[in-house]
């Protein structure tokens, strides 16, 4: 089982929008909703990327309370409130692995990546379905080194220099993975866009 | 560098790891509006999040959700006066009793402070009381109003030593001439009058009725609307209930 057809039918669900609205008047049943909506989700994403209960616990917190703060950022009009407080999520539980790990935390990029109005228009693509299903295949015909590089990317937080040293691999190397595993998912993408 | 060059960096950048100086570029071109770019980002943030996709499912625990419910608690401050939200209003009251006491009688507005000051006091004392009833673990709740078109929507929490408190949202301030009665309806009998209360003009309201409740032998609490005075028994639908 995976965790998407919860992320579509959440999605889809009429009441994002109306959902995005009482977060902004600041109703706590609102928030009630939206963790009833998105939590499975957020705390699955953020346990795979720090793999330990308690942190998890602490960071879907945080997820949803910088998301209750943050609310009037974001136009319920026109976006879907998942993929943003996914993104919200997995940036909290990166930034916590950078913190541990001793890594440099560059904490005011994550923050621009889950600005709300990045997420303006989103859901429309983001729902495809025949979308979804051709990404996630081109993401299973990459090697497993460019597999490697995007989950290092995506579920640490890594850069390529960081990953070039994780994994003993020369940068040009690593950066070549990255480009052909980022063109063929994008290719797929442009495939099921125009589609 | 051209959109060309940049176009390697656009999921990078959606995940927060692109380093400069593309980084740098990147932003600074994004900043300038170039449409190409701009769409290129997004689809590549649609893309990535696409990524959660590989995520095997955890469930968190039932915990989680109490906890983060209970930690924006301080919007609730508008109902659980907190001391220093008191000592603010105080002080308010002080004030205008220095400036408007230049003009009145000083006497009666002296009273007239001490009055306030007095009421502010009972309303945090009614508060807090309300709190530690809501920190007891033997408290049972109950919520009512969910998936109603237009509900008071809210909560009951029965504490057989302590009482019961109703927290209620969407509950627009009584008409003139009209209060909420709420009551304790014991299983298989009649509903017991159990206090009145007003809403404020945000539809909030909260009403603690003091004093020992037998909570197995209750089946609901219910609150009608009814004339200034209250009523022994229920004259109206009620518009709220909570099945315990
Ligand atoms: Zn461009």
């Amino acid at each position: 089982m995976t965790l998407l057809p919860l992320l579509l039918a959440a999605g889809l669900s009429e009441g994002d929008r109306e959902l995005a609205e009482r977060l902004q008047r600041r109703e706590p049943e609102a928030l009630a909703e939206l963790y009833d909506r998105y939590g499975r989700l957020a705390y699955a994403l953020i346990y795979r990327i720090v793999r330990d209960t308690g942190a998890a616990e602490d960071l879907v917190q945080e997820t949803f309370l910088r998301v209750w703060n943050r609310a009037q950022g974001f136009d319920a009009g026109k976006g879907s409130l998942g993929p943003w407080l996914l993104a919200v999520a997995r940036n909290r539980a990166i930034d916590y692995l950078r913190s541990t790990s001793g890594r440099l935390r560059n904490a005011l990029e994550l923050e621009e990546t889950e600005h709300p109005s990045h997420f303006l228009d989103l859901e429309k693509q983001i729902l495809n379905s025949d979308m979804v299903r051709r990404v996630k295949g081109a993401f299973a015909r990459l090697s497993e080194n460019q597999r490697a590089v995007i989950e290092l990317a995506y579920f640490e937080g890594l850069s390529q220099t960081e990953m070039s040293e994780r994994m003993g691999q020369p940068l040009g190397t690593v950066k070549t993975w990255v480009r052909t595993a980022l063109q063929i998912l994008r290719d797929e993408l442009g495939a099921a866009v125009s589609a | 560098m051209s959109c060309d060059e940049l176009r390697d960096g656009y999921e990078l950048y959606a995940l927060g790891v692109l380093e400069d100086p593309e980084r740098s570029e990147l932003r600074e071109h994004l900043g300038r509006g170039c449409e190409v770019c701009v769409a290129g980002v997004k689809r590549a943030r649609e893309a990535m999040a696409v990524l959660a996709e590989t995520v095997p499912p955890v469930a968190p625990p039932p915990r989680l959700r109490r906890r983060i419910l209970a930690s924006v608690g301080v919007e609730r401050s508008r109902w659980w006066v907190t001391p220093m939200w008191v000592g603010i209003s105080l002080s308010c009251l002080v004030a205008a009793f220095y400036y408007a006491g230049r003009e009145h009688s000083l006497g009666i507005q002296m009273a007239r402070v001490q009055t306030q000051s007095r009421q502010l006091l009972e309303e945090a004392a009614r508060l807090n009381e309300a709190l530690a009833l809501l920190n007891q673990p033997e408290t049972k709740q109950v919520t009512f109003g969910e998936g109603a078109p237009k509900p008071p929507r809210g909560r009951v929490f029965v504490n057989p030593r302590q009482g019961v408190l109703l927290l209620a949202s969407n509950l627009p301030p009584a008409p003139p001439g009209k209060i909420y009665e709420m009551w304790i309806i014991p299983k298989g009998g009649n509903p017991v009058p159990a206090g009145l209360f007003q809403s404020d003009a945000e539809g909030a309201a909260m009403h603690l009725r003091r004093g020992p409740v037998d909570v197995a032998a209750t089946g609901a609490v219910a609150v009608t609307l009814e004339a200034e005075g209250g009523a022994p028994q229920p004259t109206s639908t009620p518009l709220i209930v909570a099945a315990l």
